[in-house]
């Protein structure tokens, strides 16, 4: 089987812009069309592209499967702390003009970027555990 | 001038899309595949200045980078049947007389 030099160059020069790229949707995702789950999915998607070719054992100890588990439930604690943080300033869960209690909108813009910022590292991290769910079965049973 | 562009686009998808039915061997489907989603970026971008939200260039490079994404899957999965060993992984593996077929 030869080395492929082709993908393994291509993925070498392409993952840090789409690594790059996922950062912009996550925070242009006010501006323009984007936000924390297709962040997530294009940063999750990144992390497969090396996984695919450079093997699930070099991925792993990139992302070791016990810290991918870790970070799908910090992002979904994000999200919820940013709820009970508001309720803990005397709004509703997930009240943003209560995180300012100066400017509404400043409280706003915090929230939805913390939110998001959740959202992000929950999708991406699922992402992570579902490929390395399916590529140890596979292996596992060949 | 856009609409012309989005016409002739979508008749070239046609053609792709017929390559991929029609066969007949599996690297003419990928192929076609792949083709059929490089048209497809181009469509979004075009159909964003068509209706002038220039923001469809960022939705196009998604597209483009999940496309390539897939074609390298679905190439690595018909060529080794699993994702979980890199090529070079896999060759060392052969080269150790262990061809992955037992079990």
């Amino acid at each position: 089987m030869e080395h492929h030099p082709v993908v393994r160059v291509a993925a070498k020069i392409l993952i840090p812009p789409i690594l790059l790229f996922a950062l912009y949707v996550q925070f242009h995702g006010d501006f323009g069309p984007g936000g924390g789950f297709q962040a997530g999915v294009i940063f999750g998607a990144a992390i497969i592209l090396y996984g695919l070719v450079f093997g699930l054992k070099a991925t792993q100890s990139v992302i070791p499967p016990q810290v991918a588990s870790i970070l799908t439930a910090v992002g979904v604690l994000l999200y919820a702390g940013v709820g009970v943080w508001s309720v803990m300033l005397g709004g509703n869960f997930l009240d943003y003009n209560a995180l300012d209690s100066h400017d509404p909108v400043h409280g706003q813009h915090v929230g939805i970027l913390i939110i998001e910022l959740g959202v992000g590292i929950t999708v991406a991290a699922v992402m992570i555990v579902l490929f390395y769910g399916f590529a140890g079965y596979l292996r596992d049973h060949d | 001038m856009f609409v012309v562009v989005t016409v002739a686009l979508l008749v070239t998808m046609g053609l792709a899309l017929a390559r991929a039915i029609v066969g007949p061997t599996l690297y003419d489907r990928i192929l076609a595949v792949n083709t059929f989603g490089t048209k497809t970026v181009l469509l979004i971008a075009v159909y964003g200045y068509l209706t002038e939200r220039p923001d469809f260039v960022d939705i196009a490079l998604v597209y483009a980078l999940i496309n390539f994404i897939g074609t390298v899957a679905v190439l690595k999965f018909f060529e080794s049947g699993e994702f979980a060993h890199s090529w070079r992984e896999r060759r060392e593996r052969v080269e150790a007389g262990d061809t992955g077929d037992d079990d």
